[in-house]
Order: structure tokens, then C-alpha cells, then sequence
């Protein structure tokens, strides 16, 4: 299976001050595969994935590193070119459907507009827009496609704004926390419904949640990622069931259990996640850790891969697998 | 503890502020300099054989068609005008503020009667009504600024009542009324702060305006009568002379131009300093 | 000794229109001194709008809430003197439950001196103890809100709470806001303080792992009913009511990695509360909905021991 996209390195920090929001972040992906990235605020899970299709918000700029999509550098290719593969080979979906949508145009516009902007050659746009929201889900599709984005409950919406991420079949859907804004049962379907589509369309995935528990049921490999590093990534079975890094085990740790025996404390993890640009060279995660030794105040412990594995850590917790 | 900067720090920093700050100043000095009488000549005092003079040493500003030294006569006149616009802020701020809380907070029928109320004064140009208020009144400096205290009563209504509407649905205040606080304290302690600083900006504002519209209202003969000074009747008085004693109508005028200008500084200056839109969080 | 919902009916009237909002629609619910009882549904069950009416915010349209037999709980009507409740609220949101212009300990401190809670003396070292007691320093008293986390300023709600000696303590979403790795400490702070204190609990999330581990007793609500209620294990284990179980099915459970299995457990979007369906509101979503459930609306009926459901097919 080839390679579809691959960071490298990537460092992102503010433009004003230099301060370092993510450092040395290595993700790739490759096709039909799907990756969730977790972590808390400030982890800049969310930074990365919007670096990707050169959606930094102003004040924030790429340091360095390179981000390669089929084989060209997203960071450094000419704006038209980037402008094509947004929508059409990556598109996005975010958490709040209300903004992402155009108040004051019809929803059979907006779809209309993602064909015309890329000269997308569709023999009958308006029933290729229509088959659109009838695969995702939406009822009375012709009453839809002339209604206002207000009049669509949260979780149509979010499904509108899925069905216009999918009219070009793009090759990667990046989801930032789509979901968790929505009920829990709303929020099922709309996983649902993305899971069918990317089997049905082989497409490659990259999902930002803070929701443990959306992420052990959509994607395959997980990365964890903490102030503003990657501190682990592996398949999903061995992230949850075998956590390495003290960080992901204490995460996992202090969820409550859903098995009928209720423990009366949940075991959690003492203090607050650091700033990035706070933490030198040493582990971001030594303060609040419970293993924590004199060398990981002193060293930064690198990713370290064996096999499908990668654990960032001086001393990780032994796999019981 | 850090040391939190406040917003004088802030608006120490803005030079036109600093500037407006200085013209009110020199203003409000010159004042008190006619108030307390020590003008050099008596504004009122009339001295023929003097009359139509430029500029000298016994006569800062020259003198008018009769002989009055324009440089008494000017400052005697801007002190009529910031009382009148103190006066008439001070009442209009009073009361728009309190109706506009009260109003803002207690919502429903009493809001729609301020609002409403506020509106019919809205309506009617400020100077018109300005004037019509004053010609029922009365000419004394206190009529005059109950006539602007009217017209600008409206402003401070709205002005205080935003703020306390977009505070009153925070979850601080549904706090503070579920842990059982009185109305008054509410009120006093967790939503006036939040008006404080677009009406001290209004303040400002309205202060200039005010001089400006007592200016223009002895300018059309009512407010102030002569013999008294007002730089408004001075100006008015002024035109048949400009022509040939351009310090008649050019001190009087500068006067209104400095105390305003330096006025409407200081408004921006103090809506900078006290946003804290503006501060960088800790 | 409890606190006693009775029937309780809340609607809004939307200005310039006929319609109206059916928050709540007929509920009844108890609980006994020192127990905690959960609330959970998604949005329009009406779970945010009971907290409010329990703490006195609104009045309800119909039906009394008492708490030791006194109906203390309707909305304060003088409203021109400090009046102090048993019960008290924790909000969701810790960046705007706090007076941003105002200090840590000077918040705190407001709550005992309007209600004359401690002499005069005294009162710098309660509220030196009411921080302690949620595992905060005597430093932060003179820290703005800004200055703090976001599990630091849920900590200062919980302290301000309890500055006011409640005996109930409604918590509407405690640690839905907070980060994850932070959400583990508040629930055990939550905890210990109830058995310190002997304090009765109301516990609304839609966070069903969080609502589990806390709580003794839980009701289900949709659309302004209570279509379920017992006690925790039976409710969350073995599910009566075709929502319940729709419910719990969709949770994604970290427990059960790759289970992959995203079959989606209930259809179809929650009705609007204008527009609630007739007889039972569940029913357009309902997979074991008969002709009957359009038009009789169900009592919630006990049975079993501990549990108690509102689903004529189930009854049977």
C-alpha cells in the first residue's frame, strides 16, 4: 500500500514571538487507512491538521519540517495548486456545522458551488448533488437542497457539511471533533455514516477527537499526542489494550469503567498539561509523571518505532501483548 | 503577585490621549483662573476709548466694539460653557445610566418604557429640541443644561443598557442569583462594573458635545444673555466685526476648537485604555 | 428529608407565535437525603431547565418542588434582599461561571458576607478552608479567573457552592468542559465532598460513564419525561426502555477497541419540544412502537424492585 500523505517533522509556532505550538510532529498515512490523533487542548492536534491544507489561523506559521502528499510538498507548492487539491483531493469537515455552512445561500447552492469552484466535469450537477445527500442520510433530498442551513437540526447539518466534503471523492477527509457538539445517538449515525463511506470510496481518514472512545471504534491507528508532541502511536488494539507511554495509560486510566464494578476513586493524573513552548529539552510529560526519572528532565526522548509501534518515552511501561 | 497594569497605565501610553488630557487641562485651568476673579480685566467692563484693539500687552486678545478684553471675556465664556456641560452631562448621566440599569436588568414593561421613551428624544434633532426646551425654560446657565441634560439623557440610556443585556445571561449572574444575591447587589457589584468604562468614554464625548451645542445655542441668542460672557454670543456677536477685527471672532472660536478637539482625545483615548479587548491575558 | 418534584409542567411561550416550548411535561421525582441522583438525555429531555427550576431561576408553569416539605424552591420573589437556598448550582462552563473583575477570594468571601454566614472575624479563615477543602491554596485568593485552568476555576464554583452550606447540590454538567486527564480529579473531589459533607446530589450529563460512577439512583429523560428511573446498575445493565437501550448502544465504549460494529442504534433526529409527537414522544423513533403508543401517553410504572419504566409494551 503506497504512502498517500506523510508529515515530516512539521513544527508549528506563533509568527509574532516564535513560541513553539507543536514540534517535530511525523504522521503518515497511507491509503484507505485511518488515523485518529487524540489529545487534550493545547496538544495542537488541531493546528497540525488544519497546517495540512494551509489553514493556519493568522498569527501562526510553520516553522519547518515538509508535508508530502502525493509526492509534492504541500507547504511549498504554488497557492492555485493547493487551492485544487483543498475539496477535491483533501477536504475537511470541522465541529461546528453552523459556521461552516453559508447562512444566506440554499444548501443545493452551496453543494453546486464545491462542483463549479473546480471545473468539475459532472454530466447533471444538480441530481449528482442530490444523489449526495440521499447517501448521506438526508430525507426529502429536492426539499433539502432548497432549504437555508438554519432550518437543518445539528446533526443534518453536519451531515450536509460531510455530504459537500465527499462530492469529489477526495482521497483523505481530515474531521476535526466533528462530532462533539452533537447528542450521543446523533453522533452514532454520523459515525456510522462516515465508516460506510470510507470503505464504499477506500478512502484514507485522519480524525481529531479528544473522545477515547470514538476513536477505539473508527480508525485504525491511533496517535497520542501531548503538549504539542507525539508521545505514542499504534494500532488501535495496542494503544488501548497495551499503552506504553505513561501519559496514554494514565488517560486511559481515568475514564470511568463501563463494566458493572465501580471503583470508588478514578485514578487520575496530578496537574495540568504544560504550554509547548514552555518545556525545554526534556519530556513534556516528567512533571506529572509517576515513573518519571533524573534523565527525563534532562534529555527529550525522542519517538522510538519498532514495527507498527512508536513510543516516546525513556522508560515505557512493558507491553503485555 | 504580578502587578496589574490599569487602564491610566494604558492610557499613559497613547500620546494623543496624553495631549487631549493636556488642552482639557489648560482649559479647565484658564477657568478657574475667571472663576476665582483673577482675570486680568473684568469680562464685563467696558472700555471705550479701548475699543476694537488687536492684540497687545494690557490686551491679550484685543478688546470687542466695546472696549471688553476678549482674553477675560473668553475664558470667563469657557467657563459658562464647562459648567453648563458638567452640569448637564452630570444630570444626563445620572439618569440615563440609572434607567438604562434599571431597564437592562429588570426588562419587560419597564424596559420597553425606557426604550421607548429613550426613543421619542432620539428622534428630534438635538439642537432643535435643545432649543425648544430652553425657550420654555428659561436662559440661566442651570435652564440650559437641564435642556441639554434632555437631549442627551438618551445616549447614556443606551450607552449603559448594552452592556448590562449581554452581562445579565452570563453564568456569573445566574450564579450570583442562585446563591441567593439581592437585585441591588447584583446589580451594584457584578454588572456596574461593566458599565463603567463605555460611559466614561460617553462622557467624555458628551462633555465636547455639549459645549459645543451651549455654544451653538447662545450662539442663536438663548442661553446665556449679554452683558455675559459665552464664547457662543461672542462668536455670534463677532461676525459683523471680522472683517476688519479678526481677533473678535478668532480667539473665541479657537477656544470652542481646543476645549472640544482636546475633549474627543481624551473619549478615545479612554475608550482604548479601557478595552480590554486590548490586554493581553496574563 | 428530600427533595420532592411533583408533577412538574414547565412551558415557554415563543413571543410573535402561537407555539410554545414543552420543556418539561409532567415530572415526578424524589430524592432522599445523602443520595445522588443522575439525570441523562440529549438535548430538548429538559434536564438543564429542571436544574433551573430547582434552584429557583424560573418558576415552574404547573406542579411544586419542595425540598423538606417546604415549596422554598419557586423563584425568590423579593427580590430586593439576599436570600439564601439550600440548594446550590455548579455550572458547565468554568470560563463563565466566574466574575471575571473579580478575585478568587473576594468571590468567595461575597457569599458569606450576604448571607451573614460567620462573624466578621472569622471569615478570612472559612474561606482559607473552603479552598482547602476543594485542594486549592491559600494563595489563590487574590488570582483573577483568567489567571487559572479550566479545572481550577470548576474547583473555585465547587468551593463558592459550598460557601453557601447547601444540603443539595446540583451539578449540570460538571466536567463536560474540562480536558479529559482533569475530569478524573473533579469527580473525586466530587465524591469525597459528598461524604464529607453528607450532601445529596443531582447529577446531569449526557457523559453516561461519568453519570455511572457517581450516581445511586438514575432517570432517563426524553423530551421532557421520565421514561426511565432505578437504581444505577439495573438502569445501565439491563435496560427497559427501548430508549435507554438505544441510548447506552450508541455510547462508544473505549473498552471494546475494533469492535467496529457502528450500527446505528436509533434513527431518525429528536423532535422539536414545540412540537412533541402525541401519546408517547418516543414513539416516531421507536422499533417496538404498536398503533397504541400514538395516543395513550405512559405512566411510569415500577417493575421491578428498583426500577421503574414509561413503555405500555414493556409493562406487559
Amino acid at each position: 500500500m503506497r504512502s498517500l500523505i506523510s508529515l515530516q517533522g512539521l513544527s508549528i509556532k506563533t509568527s509574532s514571538d516564535g513560541r513553539s505550538l507543536t514540534s517535530d510532529v511525523n504522521i503518515s498515512l497511507i491509503e484507505g487507512e485511518a488515523l485518529g490523533i487524540v489529545g487534550e487542548s493545547g496538544s495542537g492536534k488541531t493546528l497540525t491538521a488544519l497546517s495540512i491544507l494551509g489553514l493556519l489561523p493568522r498569527g501562526v506559521e510553520v516553522a519547518s519540517g515538509e508535508i508530502s502528499f502525493n509526492g509534492e510538498n504541500l507547504l511549498s507548492i504554488d497557492p492555485e495548486r493547493l487551492r485544487e487539491i483543498r475539496g477535491k483531493e483533501i477536504s475537511m469537515v470541522y465541529q461546528d456545522p453552523m459556521t461552516a455552512l453559508n447562512p444566506v445561500m440554499t444548501v443545493g447552492n452551496q453543494l453546486l458551488e464545491v462542483l463549479d469552484c473546480h471545473n468539475h466535469d459532472v454530466k447533471d450537477p444538480e441530481s449528482h448533488v442530490k444523489q449526495s445527500l440521499i447517501e448521506v442520510g438526508i430525507p426529502d433530498p429536492d426539499r433539502a437542497l432548497k432549504s437555508y442551513p438554519h432550518e437543518f437540526s445539528g446533526g443534518m447539518r453536519q451531515r450536509v457539511v460531510i455530504a459537500m466534503s465527499l462530492l469529489l471523492s477526495p482521497k483523505l477527509l481530515i474531521a476535526d471533533e466533528p462530532t462533539t457538539a452533537l447528542d450521543v445517538t446523533i453522533q452514532r449515525q454520523i459515525l456510522s455514516l462516515v465508516s460506510k463511506q470510507r470503505s464504499r470510496r477506500q478512502m484514507s481518514m485522519l480524525w481529531i477527537t479528544h473522545d477515547l472512545g470514538v476513536v477505539a471504534n473508527l480508525v485504525d491507528r491511533v496517535a497520542v499526542m501531548y503538549a504539542g508532541r507525539i508521545v505514542e502511536v499504534g494500532t488501535t488494539k495496542q494503544i488501548f489494550n497495551s499503552p506504553q507511554h505513561p501519559y496514554t495509560q494514565g488517560l486511559l486510566a481515568s475514564l470511568p469503567v463501563a463494566s458493572s464494578h465501580r471503583k470508588n476513586r478514578l485514578a487520575s493524573i496530578p496537574g495540568v498539561p504544560p504550554k509547548p513552548w514552555l518545556v525545554g529539552q526534556s519530556c513534556s510529560f516528567a512533571d506529572r509523571c509517576q515513573f518519571a526519572q533524573k534523565s527525563c528532565r534532562e534529555r527529550l526522548p525522542l519517538l522510538d518505532t519498532r514495527g507498527t509501534k512508536s513510543v516516546a518515552c525513556f522508560y515505557p511501561i512493558a507491553s503485555s501483548i | 503577585m504580578k502587578r496589574e497594569r490599569t487602564w491610566i497605565n494604558y492610557y499613559l501610553q497613547s500620546t494623543s490621549g496624553i495631549v487631549g488630557a493636556v488642552l482639557v487641562l489648560i482649559m479647565i485651568t484658564l477657568s478657574l483662573i475667571s472663576a476665582f476673579s483673577l482675570a486680568p480685566h473684568d469680562p464685563l467692563e467696558q472700555n471705550p476709548m479701548d475699543a476694537l484693539q488687536g492684540p497687545s500687552g494690557t490686551y491679550w486678545f484685543g478688546t470687542d466694539q466695546f472696549g471688553r478684553d476678549i482674553f477675560s471675556r473668553s475664558i470667563d465664556g469657557m467657563r459658562r460653557s464647562l459648567s453648563v456641560a458638567l452640569l448637564s452631562v452630570g444630570l444626563a448621566t445620572l439618569f440615563g445610566v440609572t434607567l438604562g440599569v434599571v431597564g437592562g436588568y429588570l426588562g419587560r414593561w419597564i424596559d420597553n418604557i425606557v426604550v421607548r421613551a429613550s426613543d421619542v428624544i432620539f428622534a428630534f434633532p438635538a439642537i432643535l429640541l435643545a432649543l425648544a426646551i430652553v425657550n420654555s425654560l428659561g436662559n440661566s446657565w442651570i435652564d440650559t443644561s437641564i435642556a441639554i441634560a434632555i437631549v442627551y439623557t438618551p445616549i447614556f440610556i443606551r450607552v449603559a443598557r448594552g452592556p448590562v443585556l449581554s452581562v445579565k445571561e452570563m453564568d456569573y449572574i445566574k450564579s450570583a442569583r442562585v446563591l441567593g444575591y439581592s437585585s441591588p447587589r447584583i446589580l451594584g457589584r457584578h454588572i456596574l462594573p461593566n458599565v463603567f468604562a463605555p460611559v466614561v468614554v460617553q462622557v467624555a464625548l458628551s462633555l465636547s458635545w455639549a459645549i459645543l451645542t451651549e455654544s451653538g445655542l447662545s450662539f442663536l441668542g438663548l442661553g446665556t444673555q449679554p452683558p455675559d460672557a459665552s464664547l457662543g454670543l461672542m462668536v455670534s456677536e463677532a461676525q459683523a466685526l471680522a472683517a476688519f477685527a479678526w481677533w473678535s471672532l478668532a480667539f473665541p472660536s479657537i477656544f470652542i476648537t481646543i476645549v472640544v478637539i482636546g475633549l474627543n482625545l481624551v473619549g478615545d483615548g479612554l475608550r482604548d485604555a479601557l478595552d480590554p479587548a486590548r490586554r493581553s491575558t496574563s | 428529608m428530600t427533595l420532592v418534584i411533583d408533577n412538574v409542567i414547565k412551558k415557554y411561550p415563543i413571543r410573535q407565535s402561537k407555539s410554545v416550548v414543552n420543556a418539561l411535561n409532567g415530572i415526578s421525582l424524589n430524592i432522599s437525603k445523602g443520595q445522588t441522583l443522575g439525570i441523562v438525555g440529549e438535548s430538548g429531555c429538559g434536564k438543564s431547565t429542571l436544574a433551573r427550576l430547582i434552584v429557583g431561576l424560573e418558576s415552574p408553569t404547573k406542579g411544586a418542588i419542595t425540598w423538606r416539605d417546604n415549596v422554598l424552591l419557586r423563584g425568590s420573589k423579593n427580590q430586593w434582599r439576599n436570600h439564601l437556598s439550600p440548594a446550590q448550582l455548579v455550572f458547565q462552563d468554568p470560563y463563565s461561571s466566574l466574575n471575571p473583575r473579580q478575585r478568587i477570594g473576594e468571590c468567595i468571601k461575597e457569599v458569606i458576607v450576604a448571607h451573614n454566614l460567620r462573624q466578621k472575624e472569622e471569615i478570612d479563615s472559612r474561606v482559607t478552608e473552603l479552598l482547602k477543602v476543594v485542594g486549592m491554596s491559600e494563595d489563590m485568593k487574590n488570582r483573577y479567573p483568567h489567571q487559572l485552568s479550566g479545572g481550577q476555576r470548576q474547583r473555585v464554583s465547587i468551593a463558592r457552592a459550598l460557601a453557601a452550606e447547601p444540603e443539595l447540590l446540583i451539578l449540570d454538567e460538571p466536567v463536560s468542559a474540562l480536558d479529559v486527564s482533569v475530569r478524573a480529579d473533579v469527580m473525586n473531589l466530587l465524591v469525597d465532598l459528598r461524604k464529607e459533607f453528607g450532601l445529596t446530589y443531582l447529577f446531569i450529563s449526557h457523559d453516561l460513564s461519568m453519570v455511572r460512577h457517581i450516581s445511586d439512583v438514575i432517570a432517563v429523560m426524553y423530551l421532557g419525561r421520565v421514561v426511565e428511573l432505578g437504581t444505577w446498575d439495573k438502569v445501565l445493565d439491563s435496560p427497559q426502555h427501548p430508549y435507554t437501550k438505544a441510548l447506552i448502544a450508541a455510547i462508544p465504549d473505549h473498552s471494546q477497541v475494533g469492535q467496529m460494529d457502528l450500527t446505528v442504534s436509533l434513527e431518525g433526529e429528536v423532535p422539536s419540544p414545540t412540537n412533541i409527537p402525541s401519546g408517547c414522544a418516543f414513539h416516531v423513533r421507536c422499533p417496538i412502537a404498536v398503533p397504541s403508543c400514538s395516543h395513550t401517553i405512559p405512566q411510569l410504572i415500577p417493575i421491578k424492585s428498583s426500577q421503574s419504566v414509561a413503555c405500555s409494551e414493556v409493562v406487559k
